[in-house]
């Protein structure tokens, strides 16, 4: 899969870093994550699941029967862990060097005079 | 199990709710069935319509609006992403458009430098038309098929379809003569279907569009100085481009037919592909065929025709490979014919034993 990963397809892999869910669940749990910015619909959901499960990075964990109808639990594989983890430590470098950069901007005498 | 619980999970509301949610599941069902393939809804269909209906607030007698949206926006992903040889299929007409598209701009090229000037049509510098802009571009392109990534070429082929597009609107501003619409507009569908072209390519895929450039190099500079800025893209339009029309539609057509003997239904995709912009070079001959305005076949058809045959082109084309796409979706396994249901990669078109 493409990296660095879209902001939908990120959270869909961090809701499922805690544990198996089923689709209502997902679009729950990311719309949660998201402070309510990203909310997925079922058709743009399985989709991204289709292309997680293409690519090794999101299993079906479990199917139950609910109302008669299929409700299937997904979960994060080995691969999804991996991939999660990397983006995950690459995100956290850049809010760090952005963190420096502005801490070091916030407290350079040329942007203090400019200020005052 | 999750702890999330759907809006129809609460066992309060549940006896209440069910008419309704039975009535909704019956449209969400019919939604489904028009725009998810038969295999996907087979092994999805349930659990799809479980999510919308846990979705949907209570009381809800219809699917809204972004709901169907929805629908078919994911339909369409899934018909996209079973479509066996569509993604090769795309690059190989992407190839063939790219070559026809290099070969017009260099013949064109050569006229507009070569072509004799008539002092009775104003001239854009030491060219016959602001056309040598968009034909310039595309033999930019044809360079940087040879030299640089595929991420280059498709942002130069845009390049060349906003300029080919955009010659009419500077023609219309500043007075300065421009190629017809009839040579324009091809130009443009080709390139369009040229930025399908993506991936790794070998070498000698590579050199193919500077290859017939150098083969049109010769021809061009031969018949240019017979020519003038009137005769020269009438003559184009008229003659030129409808047997490229037919040209492309036979090579199309074999490469889609030798190709399906070995069960690799690319070529079949790139033919679809390819008939919007070979309808597009033909547009003179189909119009000539619907205009009624004179006795016999006009040699020239009315403008009103090749309108209606360029809008006819331009909907149907597509509009062919979407039901194409359906088709594919609505033939279970069991109705396929043997061995076709060998998935392939869908960068190289080689058989692979998963999706």
């Amino acid at each position: 899969m493409e990296t660095p990963l879209r902001e939908p397809t990120f959270l869909i892999l961090t809701a499922l870093a805690g544990e198996p869910m089923h689709g209502y669940g997902l679009i729950a749990e990311v719309t949660r994550l998201s402070d309510h910015r990203i909310s997925l619909r079922p058709g743009t959901l399985y989709g991204a699941l289709d292309r997680l499960v293409d690519a090794d990075l999101v299993a079906v964990d479990h199917e139950e029967i609910v109302d008669g109808r299929l409700r299937r639990y997904y979960r994060l594989s080995e691969a999804g862990n991996r991939l999660l983890a990397a983006e995950t430590e690459r995100m956290r470098r850049n809010v760090e060097a952005a963190t420096n950069r502005l801490r070091a901007t916030a407290t350079s005498p040329r942007l203090s005079g400019e200020l005052a | 199990m999750s702890p999330v619980k759907s809006r129809h999970d609460s066992p309060g509301d549940h006896d209440e709710g069910r008419t309704a949610v039975t009535g909704l599941e019956r449209h969400y069902g019919r939604w489904t069935a028009l725009f998810y393939p038969a295999d996907y809804r087979r092994e999805r269909g349930s659990e799809l319509m479980d999510t919308y209906l846990s979705l949907a607030a209570p009381g809800r007698k219809r699917p809204s609006p972004a709901d169907i949206a929805d629908l078919a926006t994911g339909g369409l992903q899934q018909h996209l992403r079973i479509a066996q040889g569509l993604g090769p299929g795309v690059r190989l007409a992407g190839q063939l458009a790219l070559m026809t598209a290099t070969v017009f701009a260099t013949g064109s090229m050569v006229f507009e430098v070569l072509a004799p000037r008539q002092p009775w049509f104003s001239h854009v510098g030491p060219f016959q038309s602001l056309g040598a802009a968009a034909w310039a571009a595309w033999l930019l392109a044809a360079v940087v098929h040879v030299v640089a990534s595929a991420r280059w070429l498709r942002w130069t082929v845009s390049l060349a379809v906003l300029v080919t597009a955009g010659v009419v609107p500077v023609a219309a501003l500043t007075g300065l003569p421009r190629p017809p619409l009839a040579v324009l507009l091809p130009q443009i569908v080709l390139g369009v279907v040229a930025l399908g072209v993506a991936g790794r390519r070998p070498w000698w895929v590579r050199l193919m569009p500077v290859a017939a450039t150098a083969a049109t190099v010769p021809v061009a500079i031969d018949t240019a100085p017979d020519l003038s800025y009137y005769t020269g893209y009438s003559d184009l339009s008229r003659s030129v481009l409808p047997a490229a029309a037919v040209t492309l539609l036979i090579v199309a057509l074999l490469l889609g037919l030798g190709l399906a003997a070995r069960r690799d239904s690319r070529g079949a995709w790139a033919m679809l592909m390819l008939l919007t912009p070979i309808g597009m070079l033909a547009v003179n001959p189909l119009g000539a065929v619907l205009d009624d305005s004179g006795p016999g076949q006009a040699v020239i058809p009315a403008w009103s025709a090749m309108v209606v045959v360029s809008a006819l082109v331009a909907v149907i084309g597509p509009m062919l490979v979407l039901l194409a796409l359906v088709a594919r979706g609505r033939l279970s396994p069991g109705h396929r014919p043997p061995g076709t249901d060998i998935y392939r990669c869908p960068t190289c078109g080689e058989p692979s034993p998963t999706v």
